[in-house]
């Protein structure tokens, strides 16, 4: 069905002006008596104190770096320190206007974000509730060593939680909120509403979108916000984001109570500079950086430049955009502009910039500039004041103290327990399917393409054993359909999407149907942003859903190299196993269109630790596998051949079964069996192995095949125990040879079955060159003759059958030499 | 003479099934009129009258399988 957004071509050329309307550039003008009636005194002066608190925290961070001490605590701490001192009225004033729900993701730049979200979720949750956060994060076991080690008459326990949490994060040890595995780029403690930091630059962009996307379909009342750096308006992915979080269809396409769009606030620190460049005047071509806004849509995402030196204005236009945001037309952009004394690290000699422009803007001060203004209005006097930053300085101290005492606040013990990272990246948690879906339009027995289906025969060949067409038995395609459609028409918190994923049906028409079916909010066309729609995933899973995308073909990996690579990889591990990531990537292995499109990249994500990998080749094991993958609690890659998506099931003789069903990811299977040489096959390459196969029996030679199935896990009971029989392997991918997995699976069975092999095992790949255009496929893609020719030269040179592949005369190790 | 003719469907697919003709044999159709609708594992797809004529045969009936460059019916 067309959606029918008509484009008329008379409308389209007719003359008219593209208007923009102005940004407001620092037009915050209330009072501080204003401010008083609104908020009070006493918030007032918390808003001071957390600022403080803040500034002596990260004074504290830098004085370890730079001088190996603070006040009487000797300690070297060798990790990063990105310090935000200067910025701390952005973070307090943002933290201020938002919601204990609210989702804050920072960067490598936010333990000042971080901490604040924090203090302002202290002061608005009940005791009771933030008793039990307390109670249950890691068995309690660091509320407890609060208790113990801190006077609670003295100290707001939930403070000390929170700025230990943090310390000790940072400081790499057990009792950090993410037991040290993230550390101070990657700090975060959701029960306060603080996800994720991340040291990539712009990397909060799209994951924040996701969770946006979380928060709108579950309608629940509360906003994200991307706290990024001016830096990271020269980054792909943040421009991604923004068109994510603003793309039309939420307005015109979705479905009612879903037609409007995500509350994403991008909020952007604005210290004038990334690391030495500087983004205004320097590296970027905006003169304000709220102009961005401009280019997304009409509305110019409300954008608005705010002086980030004084946190009522910072908090005031938060709480105007978290307006806008949940009224639905969102979203919203701040350019925050603020000035960070420190420099971008504390080895940073500001050699870019004057000492001029620094003491200029220490008139501007935010602390300074906030107490004065308390003080002047008579708001807090002196006396207070100074009580307050003792206060302050006493509560740093003393965690500090704390918190470097090894004995006291260990580091995980890695020596002790040396493969617990390991244990940290995989959950292994199956999930059970829940029956939430009410808000399907149809039934799926009467949409036309699932009747065909149901129509087809579940086996690929008629009675006499001929081959049945993919038009008249179910085929690999069909039966990823069948395992999507039943967890999509089962779990409603399930979401599918990718580029022309909808009416099209998926480029591959996988998802073919769908769209009668499953509403626009969980299927629907993704911009063509491979980023964000990796990025927006994390962030939709890490809030409690779960995401199937699709990359379309393969190649476009590279697209979303560091959202697979930095982020759906390592979240995981980097939060000790804290956050899920329910999420499988669907990338197709490309055919014909040449060296963009042709591409078998599996091995370029096996070297990635923290993926599931899968690589399916027949249509039994496409539903199986992939049902497996969506029930899985860890983060996927399903790899799809589309030689493959014709194919019809001739393995198993009770063909793809109609119902549901799953196959263990891990797990690989025997498709022949036999004696003399073990050949192992990854994807596609099943089919050219089983034609050699059949040839090689002529030469009285019994190949074992075993198809792969599972790359990462990868099943090695099966293959050593078949290799110790034969003595034999010839691993046989279209993944180019140089730095394939097929060649550690190589490695790992010269090892581990050194005793029973005849011969080295063999690697037949791709050649170390791009992938030709449609006719000279078969020069690339490893055929039945070079696989033939491989078994005769590599392991029975005393059968001398003539060779007859393209690489039969190839000297292998010449090639190498010269990289190919 | 015309033939009507399966084109070309797409990446590694090359055949199709008649979903149903929406001309007989000896109407009268336009250029550009859907004269055929056919399916494919992937998609499906309408098939338009190549030229104005008279439809003179038909070549495979509703629920045939057809390939890629097929003549599947023919106009004068
Ligand atoms: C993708 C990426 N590129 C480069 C870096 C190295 N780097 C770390 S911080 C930084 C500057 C970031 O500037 P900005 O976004 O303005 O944030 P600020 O440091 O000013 O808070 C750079 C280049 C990185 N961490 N990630």
């Amino acid at each position: 069905m067309p959606k029918n957004i008509p484009i008329d071509p008379i409308k389209t050329f007719s003359k008219s002006v593209l208007k923009s309307s102005g940004i407001p550039i620092h037009q915050y003008q209330k009072s501080i008596q204003e401010e008083l009636k609104i908020y009070g005194k006493e918030n007032l002066i918390e808003l001071l104190r957390h600022m403080y608190i803040v500034r002596e925290f990260e004074t504290m961070l830098n004085s370890f770096k730079t001088k190996g001490s603070y006040k009487n605590i000797e300690y070297i701490y060798n990790g990063p320190a990105h310090l935000s001192i200067g910025q701390e009225a952005a973070a307090v004033g943002s933290a201020f206007a938002l919601k204990t729900e609210d989702k804050i993701f920072g960067s490598h730049r936010s333990h000042g974000e971080m901490i604040a979200k924090g203090l302002s979720a202290i002061n608005n949750l009940s005791r009771n509730k933030l008793n039990s956060i307390m109670d249950t994060h890691h068995d309690g076991k660091l509320i407890s060593y609060i208790h113990k080690n801190f006077n609670n008459k003295e100290f707001n326990d939930a403070e000390m939680f929170l700025l230990t949490g943090v310390l000790a994060e940072i400081f790499m040890r057990e009792l950090g909120f993410n037991k040290g595995m993230g550390g101070s780029m990657h700090a975060f403690f959701t029960p306060f509403g603080a996800f994720p930091n991340n040291a990539i630059v712009g990397g909060s962009s799209g994951i924040a979108v996701g969770a946006a996307l979380h928060a709108h379909l579950k309608q629940n009342k509360s906003i994200c916000v991307a706290n990024l750096g001016d830096g990271s308006t020269g980054c792909g992915l943040v421009w991604e984001a923004m068109n994510f979080a603003a793309m039309g269809q939420y307005k015109n396409l979705w479905p009612k109570p879903f037609n409007n769009n995500p509350p994403m606030l991008f909020c952007f620190m604005n210290n004038f500079y990334a690391m030495g460049g500087q983004t205004l005047g320097e590296t970027m071509s905006w003169d304000r950086l709220s102009r961005i806004a401009s280019g997304v849509n009409p509305e110019q995402l409300h954008a608005e430049t705010v002086n980030g030196s004084d946190p009522l204005s910072v908090a005031d236009a938060v709480i105007r955009k978290r307006n806008i945001l949940l009224e639905g037309t969102g979203p919203a952009l701040l350019d925050i502009e603020c000035y960070r004394f420190s420099g971008h690290s504390t080895t940073d000699t500001n050699a870019y910039r004057s000492r001029e422009e620094i003491k200029d803007w220490k008139s501007f001060d935010p602390i300074e500039l906030y107490s004065q203004k308390l003080l002047e209005a008579d708001i807090i006097d002196k006396k207070n004041l100074d009580n307050i930053i003792e206060k302050v300085q006493n509560q740093i101290e003393i965690l500090t103290s704390k918190v470097v005492d090894r004995e006291l606040t260990p580091s995980i013990d890695i020596t002790k327990k040396p493969t617990i990272i390991g244990d940290f990246t995989f959950n292994k948690q199956v999930n059970r399917i829940s029956k939430t879906a009410n808000d399907l339009l149809m039934d799926i027995n009467q949409v036309n393409q699932i009747k065909n289906m149901k129509k087809k025969s579940r086996y690929g060949k008629t009675i006499d054993g001929s081959l049945l067409s993919g038009m008249r038995a179910i085929t690999l395609r069909d039966s990823l359909a069948e395992a999507i459609i039943y967890h999509l028409s089962n779990d409603k918190s399930l979401i599918a999407y990718g580029e022309e994923c909808r009416d099209w049906g998926g480029a591959f028409g996988v998802y073919r149907g769908f769209a009668d079916i499953i509403p626009m909010n969980r299927l629907f066309n993704a911009p063509i942003s491979e980023a964000a729609i990796v990025s927006t995933a994390i962030g939709y899973a890490i809030s409690g859903g779960r995401a199937i995308i699709e990359l379309m073909y393969s190649d476009f990996i590279g697209r979303a190299g560091d959202e697979i690579f930095n982020q759906l990889a390592k979240w995981q591990a980097m939060s000790a196993g804290e956050l899920k990531l329910p999420i499988v990537l669907r990338a197709s292995i490309g055919s014909k269109y040449g060296a963009q499109h042709s591409q078998d990249w599996s091995s370029l994500l096996t070297h990635i630790p923290g993926l599931s990998i899968v690589y399916p080749a027949t249509p039994y094991d496409a539903k199986g596998l992939l049902a497996s993958s969506l029930k899985s609690n860890d983060p996927t890659i399903f790899f799809e051949s589309q030689r493959l998506y014709e194919k019809v099931e001739i393995f198993n003789d009770k063909g793809v079964p109609e119902e549901y069903y799953t196959i263990p990811i891990g797990k690989a299977v025997k498709r022949k069996k036999g004696r003399d040489i073990t050949i192992l096959t990854i994807g596609a390459s099943l089919y050219p192995v089983l034609d050699a196969s059949e040839e090689l029996i002529n030469h009285k030679i019994d190949a074992e095949i075993i198809d792969a199935r599972s790359l990462v896990p990868f099943d090695y009971d099966m293959l050593i125990s078949s290799v110790n029989l034969t003595g034999r392997l010839l691993i046989v991918s279209e993944a180019v040879e140089r730095g394939s997995f097929a060649n550690t699976i190589a490695t790992n069975i010269s090892r581990f079955a050194f005793n029973n092999l005849k011969a080295p095992a063999i690697v037949i790949g791709a050649p170390n060159w791009i992938a030709p255009g449609a006719d000279m496929e078969k020069t690339y893609s490893p055929q039945t003759d070079d696989i033939l020719d491989s078994v005769f030269r590599d392991f029975f040179p005393e059968k001398r059958v003539n060779k007859k592949g393209l690489r039969k005369d190839w000297n292998f190790l010449e090639l190498a030499k010269k990289g190919l | 003479m015309t033939d009507i003719i399966i084109p070309n469907l797409g990446n590694e697919i090359s055949e199709a099934e008649i979903t149903e003709w929406l001309v007989g044999a000896g109407e009268e159709v336009e250029e550009g009129d859907v004269v055929l609708l056919i399916s494919t594992t992937k998609t499906a797809l309408e098939i338009e009258a190549p030229v104005s004529g008279k439809i003179s045969q038909i070549n495979f009936s509703d629920g045939d399988l057809v390939q890629v460059g097929d003549v599947v019916g023919r106009i004068e």
